[in-house]
């Protein structure tokens, strides 16, 4: 970046809120299904049908306001944002220009520096979504259908300040503000799978200067490294028209994740917002607003320090056991059938999560229940089986509803602890290596770990590994 | 079935209570008011071929209360103006006891002062609007034209009332329209707006002085009242009018219902066309004037929304010092039934719109204002929600001033 140029961003973030019903009727709000099996004459938008505002889709987008630390306005209305598309075919989308849902919000990121940083959000408002287009062909006859399903899913639209000065805070910003929302449970908040869309706004302006400079809005990144990406590219690509005296223009440029690069965009018709007559004014009443409030979990950052505090976690393990609410029931679930929180950690982590990922469970519908896991850490615990042998348990419990333990049972997984066992064990070991021992009383250390793995084999596996280590060394020394 | 009143009939409608409030009424609706199974367009090719899916609200309670939906009359497109309805001579041809015609600006009264008889439009928000294909969804309403208040006041008693289909309507306690007869509250003092007055022609006004001097015979005192934006009722209607006309008529697509034009490039050129080839040149003008409000001109919208308020207001302030206003219903010089442009029609509901801008009920009673070519009809309004005082009105002075025409 040239010394003299700092970039401004702005981001305009839509979500779609996961109701289980549409906006304005009663179908479900399941946009994935066969098309236009969700729909009906409200959300097709017949004549003779009045919307019906969804008192739920309301409480899943105040919730987000909330979370984003928003003034709820008492008082918010729709208006009618006219424009004429096959995506949208009362030719107006029900939205909340005049007077939003929520405005003044803020979250707190790790800046670039590392400390902390405040990132203003200017506004949230409601939105209903449009009808999906599938363009194909009929023969040679290029043909769009139209599929209703996810017309009428309620989105809420997220507005920031233009407080982010390059791609990491625009990132860390999608990544905290994706965490709270999932954590009220209102949204997936997946750019992969479209339940996210961020739009960023990115112009330029001498560094130290307050102006706010012709910008230009980038839009299709369908990931959050891919936004990174984008408003780098778009940075840099300012940076130059500048340099060579080029002016900026205000336009659209779409993100193309094949090239890495932005390319202009047809101009969007912008067309007016109405207030609309047909849905009542939105109000919160002081019970709804406490209702909400006392609905609201414990959120990521008092849970990260309450970790530390309660558990002894380190600072990154506590992140990354509260950063995902479903995570952190998952680990106070285990944690609270004495299982130690830091083994609890450890498996989670290391093991669970990438496990889970791998065969596209979730924590939620996973068969392996905390229950289940914290009886195998309870045996690995107490040294009735070991580290290797629990983690074919765990693969094993995936795909049977068995016990833990009549699973090592049943695998002969029990880990062999006795004493006398293993210092048979040691002593074949050691007399079928003796040249393995003499580097090992001549200093070298590694001889130590070869003749360790030795002795597991021989025990299939099944051995204490740390009993083995300590009689081979009562042996050796 | 059709005939030259009723764009269509069914002489098969079950009556589903013998003896219900309304059993034995013919009620003839429109064809923008829903009945299920019948063709529903509106009077307009952008919806040719439209069948309704649903009983319309009001529709299925008339029917619960006895009555047979006789037909649907003809009607302009989308109900704006009153050239080509034929729903008030259904009336006084005697072929339906009662007939629906929605009120946007005043047609429903409109067209019973023109024939001679009663017409009501209730408070904004007491009646359903589910199944009313409607224009300008925060002016309109279900109007109803019957040869008596008491005929009113039975079908405003089954239809009037919350529906939990109709998600727009205010919270707000129903007129109870059981005792039209007696019981009510009388009204006292009409106010007469002095710039209304002004603006008559002169046998217009002076059929109007004679028809106040019969009120005050009557009883009544009758008050001038100054309301200097009384002009601008009809702006603020015509800008807002026209800006939630052209959102509501955004809808006809032409792809899934209504009429779809042949040829066509792309979707762009598909919509054009249908919707250009849909729409008379009158409702385009209006959806015209409406797109000029919305993309080229909003600030003249958002004056007139301000304004509306004000007018509001304004009234409220009139109603603190009389029970009602009296106006003529309509205007010598401007027939409604060949009112042409949008500002004739304007013009012929000039005196009507008004309780339209403010949501206020209104009814008509014929017999008092009587010009030389015919009558013009007594318009009285009320302020929100005073109904059916307004229905005992008429009922009282329509009694006690035997002997007129």
């Amino acid at each position: 970046m040239n010394m003299e140029y700092e970039a401004v961003i702005g981001l305009e973030i839509h979500v779609q809120l996961n109701s289980a019903a549409k906006m304005f009727c009663d179908c479900p709000n399941r946009p994935g299904d066969e098309p236009n099996k969700n729909t009906c004459p409200i959300c097709l938008w017949l004549p003779g049908y009045i919307p019906k505002f969804s008192q739920e889709a309301l409480e899943k987008a105040a919730l987000v306001c909330l979370v984003l630390n928003c003034h709820l306005e008492r008082q918010s209305a729709f208006d009618q944002k006219v424009y004429y598309y096959p995506d949208l075919p009362k030719g107006y989308q029900l939205s909340q220009a005049h007077q939003p849902l929520a405005k003044s919000g803020w979250l707190d990121i790790a800046g670039e520096d590392g400390r902390p940083k405040r990132l203003r959000i200017r506004k949230i408002h409601m939105e209903e979504d449009v009808a999906r287009l599938v363009h194909e062909t009929e023969g040679r006859t290029p043909i769009s259908l139209v599929d209703f399903n996810r017309a009428g899913t309620p989105l809420v639209e997220i507005v920031t300040e233009p407080d982010m000065r390059g791609p990491q805070e625009a990132m860390e910003f999608v990544r905290t503000l994706r965490t709270q929302i999932r954590y009220v449970g209102s949204s997936e908040c997946s750019l992969e799978q479209g339940s996210m869309r961020v739009d960023a706004n990115v112009s330029l302006r001498p560094r130290g200067s307050n102006q706010l400079n012709t910008k230009v809005e980038i839009k299709n990144m369908n990931s959050i490294r891919n936004l990174g990406e984008a408003i780098a590219y778009e940075t840099s690509r300012q940076m130059g028209s500048l340099q060579s005296g080029e002016a900026i223009t205000l336009h659209t440029r779409l993100w193309d994740a094949e090239k890495r690069l932005t390319v202009p965009m047809r101009g969007k018709f912008e067309g007016p917002c109405v207030p609309d007559p047909s849905v009542a004014q939105i109000l919160i009443s002081d019970e709804l607003l406490n209702d909400l409030r006392s609905r609201l979990p414990e959120m990521p950052q008092p849970k990260t320090e309450r970790f530390i505090k309660q558990y002894g976690l380190a600072e990154e393990e506590a992140m990354l056991m509260s950063s995902e609410r479903d995570v952190s029931e998952y680990f106070e679930a285990v944690v609270k059938r004495n299982i130690s929180p830091r083994t609890a950690t450890h498996w989670l982590a290391a093991q669970m999560l990438p496990a889970l990922k791998e065969r596209n469970e979730s924590l939620r519908d996973t068969p392996v229940s905390p229950e289940r896991l914290a009886s195998l850490l309870a045996m690995l615990e107490k040294d009735e089986v070991n580290a290797n042998s629990a983690k074919e348990v765990l693969t094993r419990l995936f795909d049977s509803d068995q016990t833990p333990e009549a699973i090592v049972e049943q695998y002969g997984f029990k880990q062999v602890s006795g004493a006398s066992e293993l210092e048979e064990l040691v002593d074949q070991v050691l007399a079928a290596n003796p040249s393995a021992v003499n580097n090992f009383r001549s200093g070298q250390a590694k001889a130590l770990s070869f003749l360790i793995g030795q002795a597991m084999q021989a025990s299939q596996g099944k051995a204490n590994p740390k009993r083995i280590r300590e009689i081979l060394m009562a042996r050796l020394i | 079935m059709q005939s030259d009143i009723f764009v269509y009939m069914d002489s098969s409608s079950p009556a589903i209570l013998e003896s219900g409030p309304l059993t034995g009424k013919r009620v003839a609706v429109q064809p923008n008011m829903s009945v299920r199974g019948w063709p529903t367009e509106a009077g307009s090719v952008a919806l040719r071929g439209f069948v309704a899916l649903e009983d319309a609200t009001v529709v299925e309670r008339l029917r619960q209360a006895g009555a047979a939906i006789a037909g649907s009359v003809r009607m302009s497109e989308l109900g704006f103006g009153l050239v080509g309805d034929t729903g008030a001579r259904a009336l006084a041809e005697g072929q339906a006891d009662i007939v629906l015609m929605t009120d946007v600006m005043g047609e429903a009264r409109v067209a019973a002062a023109a024939i001679g008889t009663f017409g009501f439009k209730p408070s904004y928000g007491i009646v359903s609007r589910f199944g009313l294909i409607g224009l300008v969804p925060s002016m309109e309403s279900f109007g109803i034209l019957a040869n008596s208040p008491e005929e009113i006041a039975a079908v405003m008693r089954v239809i009037a009332g919350r529906d939990d289909r109709d998600f727009s309507m205010p919270e707000c306690k129903t007129p109870d329209f059981s005792q039209v007869r007696e019981n009510q509250e009388p009204m006292r003092g009409i106010g007469v707006v002095r710039e209304c007055v002004e603006a008559l022609d002169p046998a217009e006004s002076r059929a109007f002085r004679e028809a106040l001097c019969r009120m005050e015979e009557a009883g009544l005192k009758v008050e001038e009242l100054c309301l200097g934006d009384f002009d601008l009722f009809r702006t603020v209607h015509n800008v807002i009018g026209a800006v939630e006309a052209s959102s509501s008529s955004g809808k006809y697509d032409g792809v899934r219902y209504g009429h779809r034009t042949a040829v066509a490039r792309d979707w762009n050129e598909m919509y054009l066309r249908s919707r250009a080839e849909s729409f008379g040149l009158l409702l385009k003008t209006y959806l015209f004037q409406g797109a000029y409000f919305q993309f080229e001109n909003y600030a003249a919208f958002e004056k007139a929304c301000a304004l509306r308020a004000r007018l509001l207001e304004e009234t409220a302030v009139l109603f603190k010092k009389v029970d009602a206003l009296a106006f003529p219903a309509i205007r010598q010089s401007f027939p409604p039934s060949k009112a042409n442009s949008i500002q004739e029609i304007y013009e012929a509901c000039a005196l009507t719109l008004c309780a339209n801008v403010t949501g206020q009920p209104s009814i008509v009673v014929p017999g008092f204002v009587l010009a030389e070519e015919g009558g013009l009809g007594l318009q009285i309004a009320g302020p929100h929600l005073s109904d059916a005082r307004l229905l005992s009105f008429a009922f009282r002075l329509t009694n006690s001033a035997k002997g007129v025409r």
